[in-house]
């Protein structure tokens, strides 16, 4: 069974790649790929069953917080029946999007500057080292570079030092990262597509 | 109609962000409550997304058409994706999770050969090719940028790159006393590289911030605008 799956990873993932490159396999690539959209759906699907079944599980052995779960499971089944029914672009289903989901996302998202500032003080005092300096005076002079204040922007730093910074140094950095990330992606992708990674075939 | 259901939605918007900004005055049974909400729905929505628009035109509607009007090879061609989606499913049933292993198998290959792809054609080529394009005359001649400033700041943004990728090369030999070092030079421009690192984190640090912060400001403005809109309604 593992050679199988590897050979059908491997044979896939070659015809899937040689849709970049070469012209007469774009036709396989795209009917490849559509395939896999229908498949990540599907996985998704079967994602969010087993977080029902979870949470289903938790309410019917009445572990502690099961009232939470409860909660959860009724709000998933209400949303899902209405979705199906109504069609996700319904105004009742709207009134979900932008009554619940992003208004609880957007707060979330406030929520992460008290989390971040609180990160940046312990930094500085966990590890006040060359790098978790050039960190925070980086990021406190982009910061106050880009506010306005009531007296418009602070001469110098943001006028010149921050646009600099962003836009010089901090691109060096940011191009070496990434280069870095797409070499390291590259090497996993090929040892999967080789067949040499073998805890990938579980 | 169109009226209450924006009412529900800022009645909505307004109870639940009051809920998430509990959690400044600690973790507590409020906030836990719009989180399990929040993820309800959100699946739930989720969901029923995958379902109207990926699963209804890509298999079911293509699927309906291919067995009514469709050649052989049009009904192989959508049966193959059914049968590897029965298999996804299967993996519900514990004792039935190794057939999911061939549809598995096939994401496996897919996602990476697409990861490949986008690292080789959409990060690495363009990001060298930027890279090379910073010492373009003429380029920059057209945004009115003198020929010393090109220099200096390209200089400075290779240095950059070169030294970062050299932050992430761990080869190392190790030493007569038993430590394990990398190479001199490559220490030195290590170092030089992870000046550059912290300033890259800082400065996405500060963008995330700046986000964040426009997001609290946001919701706050949002909670005026709501109850002021409300006084303004209810005449008070």
């Amino acid at each position: 069974m593992r050679v199988f799956t590897a050979v059908i990873a491997i044979a896939i993932g070659i015809l899937v790649l040689l849709g970049y490159f070469l012209p007469q396999a774009e036709l396989i690539q795209t009917i490849l790929l559509n395939w896999a959209v229908i498949l990540v759906g599907v996985a998704a699907l079967v994602g969010l069953v087993n977080l029902l079944v979870v949470h289903t599980d938790k309410v019917r052995r009445g572990e502690k917080g099961s009232i939470y779960s409860a909660l959860l499971v009724l709000v998933m089944a209400i949303t899902f029946f209405a979705g199906a029914v109504l069609r996700p672009e319904h105004a009742a289903m709207q009134v979900v999007l932008n009554g619940i989901i992003l208004p609880v996302e957007a707060a979330l998202m406030g929520l992460l500057t008290v989390s971040l500032l609180y990160a940046a003080i312990r930094l500085l005092r966990r590890r006040a080292d060359v790098m978790g300096i050039v960190f925070i005076l980086t990021a406190a002079v982009l910061f106050f570079g880009s506010v306005t204040l009531p007296f418009g922007e602070i001469p110098i730093i943001g006028t010149l030092v921050r646009p600099w910074v962003s836009q010089v140094l901090a691109l060096g950095g940011a191009r070496g990262i990434l280069i870095g990330v797409a070499l390291g992606t590259l090497a996993t992708g090929l040892r999967v597509l080789f067949g040499m990674d073998p805890s990938v075939w579980g | 109609m169109a009226v209450n259901l924006d009412l529900i939605s800022g009645v909505l918007s307004f109870l639940f962000t009051i809920l998430i900004l509990s959690y400044l005055i600690g973790d507590n049974p409020l906030f836990r409550i719009a989180v399990y909400v929040f993820v309800g729905a959100a699946s739930g929505y989720v969901a029923s997304v995958i379902f109207w628009q990926v699963l209804k035109p890509r298999l079911f509607d293509t699927l309906i058409s291919a067995v009514l009007r469709g050649s052989l090879v049009e009904q192989v061609l959508i049966f193959l994706p059914l049968i590897g989606a029965a298999l996804v499913i299967l993996k519900i049933f514990p004792g039935m999770t190794g057939f999911a292993r061939l549809s598995m198998a096939f994401l496996v290959g897919a996602g990476a050969a697409v990861t490949l792809g986008g690292a080789l054609l959409g990060t690495l080529l363009p990001q060298v090719q930027a890279t090379i394009n910073i010492f373009d005359p003429q380029a920059a001649a057209a945004r009115n940028i003198g020929a010393m400033e090109v220099l200096g700041n390209g200089m400075v943004i290779l240095v950059g790159t070169v030294t970062s990728l050299a932050y992430f090369h761990f080869g190392a030999q190790p030493k007569t006393d038993g430590s394990v070092r990398r190479f001199g030079l490559i220490e030195i421009i290590a170092w030089i590289g992870r000046i550059f690192i912290g300033i890259t984190l800082g400065a996405v640090f500060a963008g995330v911030y700046a986000a964040a912060l426009t997001a609290l400001i946001e919701r706050f403005s949002s909670l005026v605008n709501f109850i002021v809109l409300l006084r303004t309604t209810l005449g008070f």
